[in-house]
């Protein structure tokens, strides 16, 4: 029998406690490719994306059966990061600019490169997360022959630093998470001679779904639209709330806001916004069976996952226009509504109220679409091909 | 097009192959397209020592760019490279590579960060140097290598493990140096080109007054390059006392090592050019006993003048080119018997080497194969 490949996870925090789109991303990517591959994880001691303090044990762990090796950052974010980052966005920046933001962002970690070089010697993949930390900027050319990127990559400043080129051109695949982000890194890096798939994940939705069940134990009553995810002024909340208000002040239609997720933010005290705080999968999915739509104010998406598991549960979403990746794949998938404007966003409130068979249509599209395209089977398809493809070239 | 070569020396005063392969090529792609040279103050290839001032230099012609160096090759080199490449080390000291052995100059790297968006395409010369190792990662949509390398101990540390990925295209010299870069970095999937080198035509030399001169008339071997040990010439000169005490062997070159005087061992130094090729056409066989070589282009000039050639069997590259050529023979332990065969058959042998390279290395055949990489640099942009 010949033995199952090894596969090493790079990514900047891992397990337990971890909030954060690309680290959920990995962890349920690893437990979905466990029964093809020997997997084993290097990270960081950190769990905080901000500070990158050291919390957890540092050396052998173990999340989902899965080995996971934690290494302690050198140094974390730097209290000044605004200064460094100011300096590596300006029009001028220097080469040493860029390297003191790599640094200052954090996590600063060489054990983890020494450990990453070194096993990606013995395995026969390495899986790099995200562009933007140390681990994969740096990490990756070193280990560049067996190396699949997974950049979760979307317009920001960061993409434009020339310390992250190499990362784009030196591994052998890209796994990228949509259309959009695909064009906006070959776009940026002409680098589409480099084996690349879009790939993204895949959304489990429970086969035990009950809205009725989710309006009892919260208390919601009427027609409601649901924003889940971090409530941040990064994430297009402020624009969100003043939208909302116009809606609600045009008298056409009275409904309610849910916010789902932690508040970083005052969320406004008003009747026709509630916010439940952080809820399980259980009530979340619920939620989204019972809303009229999905809301997704945030511009600065690589791949929202709450968007797909609303489409999943046959819900359409309202999208802002100012998002490349989510107005363009809701036009894919036939079931995104964009926003440029408030009156804009008032009327797609509207009609989705009124008009529910528009609603219905549209969601339908969206469950096809997720269906055909974000299944964890042909995620793991795919990613078994770049793998093989890595094989296939790699000394 | 714009185009930029990037290469750690460059001008009349640099001595070095990859150097002198740059500024020929330089030369010919400025026959098409708008080049600039950016590179360093440096000559020498050990200190990196200023030599020439930083700024806006022309050679030949075309515009050269020229950076300081922060700092060149480190006092304690040899003990750093001892511990690299032989002993225990952390991954930071095969990162520290390129810097401790100079040149260091990051405001060449600067440029690049801030220019080499400028050019369609941007060619570099030496997989080893800082310039390149570290200048190919800041435009790599836009870059072609022509990493002039050879199976050597340093090809394996961390900083060029990604390097050879990078490139849109590589220029290669020779076939050997094409399947030992592919063979250690499977990159088979990056374009690539022998693009090998061009020649003048060998200028006309009076062989009979170099004898004549040197009071030779027997057998005449010569060797021309670096008079040391790293290009194999003690061996040379060891094994000399087993060959047939009638051939005189000419060391023409720097001498960088000690030789005692033997009636049919000769160390003439460094020549000027006209003696060079006096000595090449007077000469019944030229000897290349390095097993470091990425291009021996000494071979090509030997052959240009229709003499023979022997080289070192464990050098894969000018192993290749005489077999390809059928210019002389490759010699083991075996140095008299192989010399004794050149002696009989040289005539055809060397008849074999000038056909070769009249084919090989024409200008117009280079100049479309450094077109080809050319533009395959720019059409990633």
């Amino acid at each position: 029998m010949s033995r199952r490949p090894r596969l090493q996870v790079v990514v900047q925090r891992y397990g337990d406690g971890v909030s954060g789109g690309a680290e959920a991303h990995a962890r349920e990517l690893v437990r979905h490719l466990r029964p093809h591959l020997d997997i084993e994880v290097a990270t960081t001691t950190a769990l905080d994306y901000w500070t990158w303090a050291h919390e957890l044990v540092p050396g052998e762990d173990e999340v989902d059966d899965v080995p996971v090796r934690r290494f302690r950052p050198a140094s974390g974010r730097a209290r000044d990061f605004r200064r460094y980052e100011r300096a590596a966005f300006a029009r001028d920046r220097s080469l040493d600019d860029e390297r003191a933001f790599l640094r200052a962002q954090g996590p600063h970690c060489p054990d983890l490169l020494e450990h990453v070089r070194s096993r990606a010697r013995e395995v026969d993949h390495t899986l790099f997360f995200t562009y933007i930390y140390e681990p994969t900027a740096l990490g990756l050319p070193l280990a560049p022959d067996r190396a699949v990127l997974v950049p979760t990559a979307h317009d920001e400043p960061a993409l434009s630093l020339s310390l992250y080129k190499p990362l784009f051109h030196a591994p052998r695949a890209i796994a990228f998470n949509t259309e959009e982000e695909k064009r906006l890194v070959h776009g940026r890096f002409r680098n589409s001679r480099v084996p690349h798939d879009v790939v993204g994940v895949g959304v489990d939705v429970p086969e035990d779904v009950d809205p009725t069940r989710f309006r009892d134990a919260h208390g919601i009553e009427g027609p409601y639209f649901l924003y889940v995810g971090r409530i941040v002024e990064s994430k297009g909340m402020p624009d969100l709330f003043d939208a909302w208000a116009r809606f609600q002040g045009t008298g056409t239609a009275r409904a309610t806001l849910v916010l789902i997720g932690n508040a970083e933010m005052p969320v406004p005290a008003r009747d026709d916004v509630r916010h439940l705080g952080r809820l399980g999968d259980r009530d979340k999915f619920d939620a989204y069976a019972g809303a009229v739509a999905l809301v997704m104010p945030s511009r600065l998406e690589s791949l929202s996952i709450v968007t797909l598991e609303a489409w999943a549960l046959g819900l359409p979403a309202i999208v802002s226009a100012r998002s490349p990746v989510l107005s363009s794949m809701g036009r894919r998938a036939g079931a995104g509504l964009p926003y440029a404007s408030h009156p804009e966003f008032a009327e797609l409130c509207a009609l989705l109220m009124e008009r529910p068979d528009v609603a219905r249509s549209l969601g339908r599209a969206g469950s096809a679409f997720v269906s055909r395209t974000y299944t964890w089977d042909l995620v793991v398809e795919k990613y078994l091909d770049l793998f093989a493809e890595v094989s296939a070239r790699a000394a | 097009m714009k185009v930029l070569a990037v290469v750690q020396r460059y001008g009349k005063e640099v001595v070095g192959g990859s150097e002198a392969h740059a500024r020929a090529m330089v030369g010919r792609l400025g026959l098409r397209h708008d080049v600039e040279v950016a590179t360093t103050t440096a000559v020498d290839h050990w200190t990196w020592a200023e030599w020439y001032r930083a700024g806006d230099d022309s050679v030949d012609g075309v515009r050269v760019r020229r950076f300081a160096v922060a700092s060149g090759r480190d006092e304690e080199f040899k003990a750093f490279e001892r511990r690299v490449l032989f002993e225990e080390h952390s991954l930071e000291d095969e990162l520290d590579w390129p810097r401790r052995q100079g040149p260091h100059s990051p405001a060449l790297l600067e440029f690049l960060h801030r220019h080499g968006e400028d050019y369609d395409a941007v060619l570099f010369w030496t997989y080893i140097y800082e310039p390149t190792v570290l200048g190919v990662p800041l435009v790599p949509e836009r870059a072609a290598l022509i990493p002039t390398a050879h199976d050597e101990l340093p090809i394996r540390l961390a900083p060029y493990d990604a390097l050879f990925r990078l490139p849109r295209a590589f220029g290669f010299l020779t076939p050997e140096e094409r399947d030992l870069v592919h063979g250690r970095y499977r990159n088979e999937h990056i374009p690539n080109v022998l693009l090998g080198t061009g020649l003048d035509p060998a200028p006309e030399a009076d062989a009979a007054a170099f004898r004549a001169r040197r009071g030779i008339s027997g057998p005449l071997a010569v060797y021309v390059g670096q008079v040391s040990e790293a290009k194999g010439v003690d061996e040379l000169v060891a094994a000399w006392e087993r060959v047939d005490p009638a051939v005189t062997l000419v060391l023409i070159g720097a001498p960088g090592m000690a030789i005692a005087p033997r009636e049919n061992v000769r160390p003439i130094g460094r020549t000027s050019d006209e003696e060079k090729w006096a000595a090449l056409r007077a000469a019944d066989v030229l000897i290349l006993p390095s097993r470091l070589e990425s291009l021996g282009i000494v071979l090509l000039e030997a052959w240009q003048a229709g003499t023979p050639v022997l080289v070192q069997r464990d050098n894969p590259v000018t192993r290749g080119q005489v077999a390809r050529s059928g210019g002389g023979l490759a010699y083991g332990d075996d140095l008299p018997e192989a010399l004794a065969g050149v002696l009989a058959d040289g005539r055809a042998m060397g008849e074999a080497g000038r056909a070769w390279v009249e084919r090989e290395c024409s200008w117009p055949a280079v100049d479309e194969r450094l077109e080809w990489l050319a533009q395959e640099a720019a059409a990633g942009v």
